[in-house]
């Protein structure tokens, strides 16, 4: 009844304005395509969900139902009780939030020169640093940690933000290389004919517009250590990283415990994005698309 | 923002002055061993605190899987720097540890060995005549069927090759899909599979272009259209998944899936059999795992004693009791739980045809040739002969 | 020397700046990197160099020619496939809404999966009775479970898709962060000159967000090229990649010198690609 009222409204309004016609339809194909996105986002999050809190019946069958038939918090109590997840949990917040920061601080400096260099020398500075990202880590990860073996770094904090920073620093490189490619040079240029120096226009002027381009670097780099998986088996022994209890629950564990445990993980993913997303956008670059 | 960073930086200088002190107690014995949850309960409630109280020491035990152990191992013997004295390994991944030369030669500790232990299990630590580990653990693949499947249809377990043909054969035509499933996810574990085929028609998988060998790769190739799609991602992990899910009704795998398919996901119906012999006779790989040595190990004195520990006989009968684990020796008899029993039958009666294989140190190329040799002739459907006369060339050109 | 000298005392600001990052990653990567590429020219037996051995083994086995062909496909499908839809979901996220932060939030959330799980996630959907195939079957499309991972085009597009779903936020990210960055008076100003949305994009939008682009395609390029824990996991070693043999050769096989000729093959490939892409593109920059 509602719809066909609204159907009329529509076929009314048509008569009127082929134009607002036009921009409902794209409405609604939004709206189709940001619903289509987030559910292939989301169904395969809400089946591990669903896995973690059914009775084994509902999963372990040739049709398995798609809600929750026979629900049950055991695995989660199971998991919780198991004692797996608070020291793990702290370890690779430590050490993911550490990387982040170090990365900025080492990468960021380094960025906006390379971005100041003319483009073939920038793209050739660039490949370099990036060239030992394209190598796979089954031949070269062992040699990096016995170094970081042979400084005594195994079990600890440290060694690990290091052998992250590795893997990280290309990548944020190159992100805020693209950042600071996008600051006009005359901003700092009108800085320094007002008496700034060097520093202090990068400081006043600089960087203040790239802190969105930072925000996305850090976000990145946070959830690439969040993930690291290859370094910390070398380098975490007695007290292992969440990827490691993961994988640890996915070959030793049964399908509950292991859904358990990896929805657990995507909780301070969630709290981090939120917190963080605000950053994403800076005053100066009011992102409102008119679209 | 300062503080912060103040106190991440402060955490991580603590931390590393934290690992550092309890990386030089001289009373610990650090021990790398791949468990599960209740496994390791076993371990921490049972087997360690008589020795540690015995011999005033802690273990410090670690997990880590057999591949990551490796890996473990490489990086702080090629660093110097060994801070494990004791692991204990799954003897299908010996060779890279003795290749590489991450362990000590054990031979001189021959003596330690109890008189009851099995002795193909003291040949699974042998190379080239030295002995590189101390047996712990035998253990080898059971079937698991689906019982209620089973009953449904009417049949029996397949106990030969023609009847499992037969079994495949059935549910594939009475349900559209195949529904036995073989692991043949070309990891490892399929060339371990290879092995009992091969072997139970009589041929050397390490020759590989014997007749028995032709046999049991013909077999196969006749027999894979009616096998599970699943057994493409099948390895000792998935396996067990797939028969819970019911994909698959038939299937070996090592005795721990009964843990998690029967004791945690319910499946009761799931049983367990011996499975199947072949034309000559029924082989199946003698697997489990072994105590090794680290190369350089701090405490190797101490771990010569936890090891001549977990081989005693009321250690082994205690991982009987507690584990379900076979004993390593004639003379321990521990009892298992009751739901467990079942299973432990069909462990023991393989048992009875569990074959150590051979320790080479090119095992990886014998490996790799029995997987290329499947793809290429069971999966691709190449003829049989040239294929396997290739490989065996392979085999033949890795000799060390 | 006296040159670089005066390079040095011009530009002492500049080398503080760059110098700790390129000592950092070099100094740690430089002899790995160097040591794998001389295993793979290395001979197995003898410990003979140079000799072109493992390369003329694995480029000789059609294993090696199919993870070829099923590296290069599986990136092309991936990528494509990624950078539309990252573009078409980042475009959506600039647009004013009260769902935005949620819907951002929302799209992040795949990242913070470790790829163990998420394989794990997609064998339940993919597995011959997982979730996609119980969902044809109650619709009525299939009365049989298909296989995905018999191989072939199916297989590439599953892995493809799967791997789709982890690391399309990173492309979101980071186009994202491009547009953003676009201040919106430019688009004021095309809106006095009556442009058109298309217009819009294609004549400012995407050239102005060349850079992050480049960044997120190369990014994702490097990666795809290097698959290889998704793929093991979804359809075992029968469906061969690069990045899987690599492992394979390595850790199964115990053969480091195959497994560095397979790595080594890998960098030029992603070299090559690299270099050619910003050939291409950087050459019209100069243009602008």
């Amino acid at each position: 009844m509602k719809l066909r009222k609204e159907m009329g409204l529509i076929m009314a309004e048509r008569k009127i304005d082929p134009k607002v016609l036009q921009r409902r339809i794209n409405r609604v194909l939004k709206a189709l395509f940001i619903a289509g996105t987030i559910f292939f986002i989301l169904v395969p999050i809400l089946l591990l969900f669903k896995i973690s809190v059914s009775a084994p019946q509902d999963i372990l069958t040739q049709h398995p139902p798609f809600l929750i038939k026979n629900f049950t918090w055991n695995h989660w109590k199971r998991v919780l009780a198991a004692g797996h997840i608070w020291v793990p949990l702290w370890k690779s917040v430590v050490v993911a939030t550490s990387v982040a920061l170090l990365g900025i601080m080492i990468a960021a400096p380094a960025a906006y020169v390379i971005s100041r260099l003319p483009t073939g020398i920038k793209y050739g500075v660039l490949l370099a640093i990036f060239s030992t990202r394209m190598f796979p880590e089954v031949g070269i990860a062992l040699p990096i940690s016995v170094t970081f073996i042979q400084w005594g770094l195994v079990d600890t904090n440290f060694g690990l933000v290091l052998a992250h920073l590795i893997k990280v620093l290309p990548l944020m490189a190159w992100i805020l290389t693209g950042t600071f490619d996008s600051i006009p040079k005359d901003l700092e240029q009108s800085a320094l004919v007002d008496g700034c120096d060097k520093l202090q226009a990068l400081v006043i002027v600089v960087l203040p517009l790239s802190l969105a381009g930072m925000a996305a670097a850090s976000i990145l780099c946070w959830l690439e250590s969040w993930n690291e998986f290859t370094y910390a088996v070398y380098l975490c022994l007695a007290d292992a990283t969440l990827p490691l209890k993961t994988y640890y629950y996915v070959r030793r564990g049964n399908w509950f415990e292991s859904a358990a445990y990896a929805v657990f993980l995507t909780i301070p993913v969630l709290i981090i994005t939120f917190a963080l997303q605000n950053y994403l956008k800076s005053d100066y670059l009011s992102g409102a698309l008119k679209y | 923002m300062k503080r912060n960073l103040r106190l991440v930086l402060g955490l991580l200088i603590l931390s590393l002055v934290v690992s550092v002190v309890t990386f030089s107690a001289p009373t610990t014995l650090r021990v790398i061993m791949g468990l599960a949850e209740e496994e390791w309960q076993v371990m921490r409630e049972h087997i360690f605190p008589a020795f540690e109280k015995e011999y005033n020491v802690k273990v410090e035990a670690y997990q880590a899987e057999a591949q990551d152990t490796e890996k473990i191992l490489e990086a702080r013997v090629r660093a110097k720097r060994m801070d494990i004295d004791l692991i204990a390994q799954d003897n299908m991944r010996l060779a890279t540890l003795v290749d590489r030369g991450l362990v000590e030669d054990l031979s001189d500790y021959r003596s330690l060995i109890p008189t009851t232990v099995y002795p193909s299990l003291i040949e699974v630590g042998e190379f080239n005549g030295k002995l590189y580990f101390l047996p712990y653990r035998p253990n080898v693949e059971i079937a698991f069927y689906n019982a209620a499947k089973f009953r449904q249809y009417g049949l029996e377990v397949p106990t030969t090759w023609d009847e499992l043909f037969a079994v495949a054969k059935f549910f594939y035509e009475k349900e559209g899909v195949g529904r036995v499933a073989i692991k043949a996810d070309l990891s490892p574990c399929t060339a371990t599979h290879l092995f009992d085929f091969c072997r139970s028609a009589g041929g050397d998988p390490v020759v590989l272009n014997d007749q028995g060998c032709f046999e049991a790769f013909m077999f196969l190739q006749k027999l894979w259209p009616y096998l599970s799609p699943d057994s493409k991602t099948a390895n000792w992990n998935f396996m067990n998944t797939h028969i819970a899910t019911e994909s698959v009704y038939l299937g070996q795998n090592w005795p721990f899936g009964m843990n998690v398919i029967v004791r945690d996901g319910g499946k009761k119906e799931v049983l367990a059999y011996n499975g199947w012999r072949g034309p000559v006779k029924e082989s199946h790989v003698l697997g489990g795992e072994v105590i090794g040595i680290p190369k350089g190990a701090p405490n190797k004195a101490l771990a010569i004693e936890f090891a001549k520990y977990l081989m005693s006989r009321e250690v082994q009968e205690k991982l009987t009791i507690y584990n379900g684990w076979p004993a390593v020796r004639s003379d321990a008899y521990g009892q298992v739980a009751d739901w467990q029993k079942p299973y432990f039958e069909a462990i023991n009666k393989v048992l009875a045809h569990a074959e150590a294989r051979p320790n080479l140190l090119y095992y990886g190329a014998v490996e790799k040739a029995l997987n290329e040799a499947f793809r290429e002739c069971v999966i691709e459907g190449e003829p049989v002969k040239p294929t396997l006369e290739k490989w065996a060339k392979y085999i033949e050109d890795n000799k060390r | 020397m006296a040159a670089l000298k005066i390079l040095f005392k011009r530009y002492k600001l500049e080398m503080l700046m760059v110098l700790p990052l390129i000592i950092f990653i070099l100094g740690f990567t430089l002899v790995p990197v160097l040591q794998c590429i001389y295993y793979s020219f290395q001979d197995p037996l003898t410990g003979a160099f140079p000799t072109l051995d493992n390369y003329r083994l694995i480029v000789g086995s059609r294993k090696f020619g199919d993870a070829l062909k099923n590296t290069v496909l599986v990136t092309l499908i991936g990528l494509s496939l990624e950078m539309s839809v990252g573009m078409m979901v980042a475009l959506l996220l600039t647009t004013k809404s009260r769902f935005r932060g949620i819907f951002r939030a929302i799209t992040m959330i795949p990242m913070g999966v470790p790829t163990i799980v998420s394989g794990v996630i997609m064998l339940y959907i993919f597995s011959s009775n997982g979730y996609l195939n119980e969902f044809l079957y109650r619709i009525g499309v299939i009365k049989l479970p298909i296989d995905w991972a018999q191989g072939g085009l199916r297989t590439l597009f599953m892995v493809a898709i799967a791997d789709m779903w982890k690391v399309t936020p990173l492309v979101i990210i980071l186009l994202l962060s491009g547009l953003e960055s676009i201040p919106s008076s430019i688009y004021e100003a095309s809106a006095i000159d009556g442009a058109t949305r298309f217009q819009n994009f294609f004549y400012i939008t995407l050239p102005l967000i060349k850079p992050f682009f480049t960044i997120a395609l190369i990014m994702r390029a490097i990666d795809a090229f290097r698959i290889f824990e998704l793929p093991m996991v979804l359809a075992g070693r029968n469906t061969m990649f690069l990045g899987t043999y690599a492992y394979s050769e390595y850790f199964d096989y115990n053969n480091i010198h195959a497994s560095g000729a397979a790595s080594t093959i890998l960098l030029l490939l992603i070299a090559a690609f690299v270099f050619g892409y910003i050939m291409m593109v950087g050459s019209r920059e100069v243009e602008q």
